[in-house]
């Protein structure tokens, strides 16, 4: 039985629309030449980030890294600042630095932002959480992460001493199988990332990320454990990452039979969602996402002003 | 009592107990810093604060610089001890990327506080990965400030600025001062701040410019050189980021020669830059070339005669400055 309420549960499927309508538009945007960086599409993969951040508080700390944008908007961020960004506006998150990898944050709503060298997050994840074990603020940090960044040194650097201090972290793996174009397989001992955490003596769970509700619920029982000081948890969400590793990839290392059994994570929370009420969410994100692109589109591109800024903090 | 005579690293760990007195956010982290440290800067830490501000990690360093990025960010003042230079190659992401990236490249004007302490420098056979100068590479990543004490009293008053500093700090410690004395103030609002040269000796032949364990050598040398009517003037840089250009242009408008001395290696070294800029920004008041004088080229050996041989010694400062007075 979820713990999940019907406002949960539609709060979820809006932000996952969004996301999705999100994806619509940047392969668009791509296709029709006008984006200056490169789209990592998150399709088919926002089921985990929005059933995950679903079992955070508000200020958790979110360090990311994966594709699409369902982290940031599962956290609580707006599309605004989002599409500014990946349109590299004045409007957008980081104020007119953005480009195609996302680095939106906003430390209000505990999104701490993204590492671009991949699997970068573990010990600033480690950091935090250390930050909140010192203070005994309650928080829980989640380093979000894919498969191929497992074999990252800090990964298990970072795991080891979690482990020891018992830190609030949790450790969320989105694991689609591929390293860009990479068989997970070809380069690791086991496809099965939670393996890992028996040498570190913590919980290693294993769960279906098409489904967002069994990922909030196994979510929330890691942060749960967090929180009661008993250490981190390594989670580890099976996804399918429905197009290429960039908007654009001919993907020659796929064949379509590998999407024969794919289900879409919005249609399955589709079927938690009460009523009709499903169809007018889409519809309600769509419109927010395309009002934010055409606002994002007329905005202001950084002047030269912005080049040195955020560099050095003067007190 | 206003001074006390103590160690360069006591004098460290002196600003450190100082700052973690009035300012709970900061925690020190590194190798055996709970039991003192390998260099006695830690020493009664964690006596004092106890092992959830002092605490004892494995050996993993691109763990700690991380970590000291994620808990800064989260509003924590993380102190990291490296243990040696050398190891901001294995920590090279989390120092140079995240430390010094992470709010410009999120947009970011908060502030960021963490001191990293790379202590750097031959001290006797400690061999080639133990030894680096490694304060060039936090010249070369903006984002982060640069220090390098050469005396106890600001090894003390500059890790009091790095505490207050709402940047992160690269503190290279010298690791051959370690164990040298001086008088140290014991105001505890005694700062020496970030970005300040300092003239430790006037002189109107010549500026050798120069900072951490070159300076009392180019001092040594320059009373040598006194003797045969060369006055050198000597200036310890202190910070490396930012560097204090006016207090450089300055002397050496008025000397007109000027000679850049560190024991990091010479090419590509602080004194490139050093040299390069003095040439572009008052090229008209020289009249003679920048000369340099740093570490010779090669890995620093383990063998000590070797180690000695590649780094400046007072004879290669008179011989350069010699030379530098004869052009």
């Amino acid at each position: 039985m979820s713990s999940l309420t019907s406002d949960m549960i539609d709060t979820m499927f809006y932000r996952m629309a969004m996301a999705r309508a999100i994806e619509r538009l940047m392969l668009r945007h791509t296709r029709e030449n006008r984006f200056s960086g490169w789209w990592h599409p998150g399709e088919g993969q926002e089921g985990a980030p929005v059933g995950a951040t679903a079992a955070l508080r508000h200020d958790d700390y979110l360090w990311y890294q994966g594709r699409g944008s369902a982290w940031a908007l599962g956290k609580g961020m707006q599309p605004g600042p989002i599409l500014g960004d990946l349109l590299g506006k004045m409007t957008g998150a980081t104020r007119g630095k953005g480009g195609g990898v996302p680095h939106w944050a906003d430390y209000r709503i505990g999104v701490m932002g993204e590492g671009a060298t991949l699997g970068s997050v573990y010990p600033l994840a480690g950091g935090s959480a250390l930050a909140s074990k010192i203070r005994k603020d309650g928080r829980v940090s989640l380093a979000n992460f894919g498969d191929g960044t497992a074999s990252r040194g800090t990964f298990h650097e970072t795991l080891v001493h979690a482990a020891a201090w018992k830190l609030p972290l949790i450790y969320f793996c989105e694991n689609n199988g591929l390293l860009v174009g990479t068989r997970l397989g070809d380069v690791c001992p086991t496809t099965d990332i939670a393996d890992f955490a028996a040498g570190y003596h913590i919980p290693g769970v294993s769960v279906d990320g098409q489904d967002a509700v069994a990922v909030y619920e196994v979510t929330r029982e890691a942060v749960a454990r967090a929180r009661a000081g008993l250490g981190p948890t390594l989670i580890e969400a099976k996804v399918v990452r429905r197009r290429g590793h960039y908007a654009g990839d001919p993907q020659p290392y796929r064949t379509d039979s590998e999407f024969a059994d794919y289900r879409d994570p919005l249609e399955l929370l589709a079927a938690r969602v009460s009523g009709n009420k499903a169809a007018r969410l889409i519809d309600e994100a769509g419109r927010a996402v395309q009002t934010a692109y055409e606002e994002a589109l007329r905005a202001p591109s950084p002047d030269e002003s912005v080049i040195g800024r955020d560099l050095y903090h003067v007190a | 009592m206003s001074h006390e005579v103590m160690g360069y690293n006591a004098a460290m760990g002196l600003a450190l107990v100082e700052e973690m007195r009035r300012d709970d956010s900061i925690f020190i982290i590194g190798q055996g810093v709970a039991t003192g440290g390998w260099f006695g800067a830690e020493k009664g830490l964690a006596s004092e604060f106890g092992t959830d501000r002092v605490i004892d990690c494995g050996i993993s360093e691109a763990f700690e610089a991380g970590l000291a990025a994620g808990a800064a960010i989260a509003g924590m003042k993380p102190v990291v001890n490296m243990g040696f230079g050398d190891f901001a190659l294995i920590a090279g992401d989390e120092i140079y990327h995240k430390l010094a990236k992470w709010r410009y490249m999120h947009g970011l004007d908060v502030p960021m506080t963490a001191v990293i302490i790379f202590p750097i420098g031959a001290m006797g056979g400690a061999g080639p990965e133990h030894s680096s100068c490694t304060e060039v590479l936090g010249m070369h990543f903006p984002g982060l400030k640069v220090v390098v004490p050469a005396t106890a009293e600001d090894a003390k008053g500059l890790m009091k600025a790095a505490l207050r500093e709402p940047n992160p700090v690269l503190f290279h410690s010298v690791q051959g001062l370690g164990w040298s004395k001086g008088e140290v103030p014991l105001d505890p609002e005694f700062i020496v701040p970030i970005g300040k040269a300092i003239t430790r000796r006037a002189g109107k032949t010549l500026t050798i410019i120069t900072y951490g364990s070159m300076v009392s050598r180019s001092l040594a040398a320059a009373d040598q050189l006194a003797d045969e009517g060369i006055d050198c003037e000597v200036i310890d840089l202190r910070s490396l980021v930012p560097l204090d250009w006016d207090h450089v242009l300055e002397s050496v408008s008025r000397t007109h020669r000027a000679m850049v001395v560190h024991e990091a290696m010479t090419t590509a070294g602080p004194g490139a830059e050093i040299a390069a800029r003095i040439q572009e920004r008052i090229f008209f008041d020289l009249e003679a070339p920048v000369l340099r004088l740093g570490a010779r080229d090669f890995p620093l050996a383990q063998q000590a005669d070797l180690e000695a041989m590649a780094i400046p010694s007072v004879e290669a400062i008179i011989a350069k400055a010699l030379e530098l007075a004869r052009i």
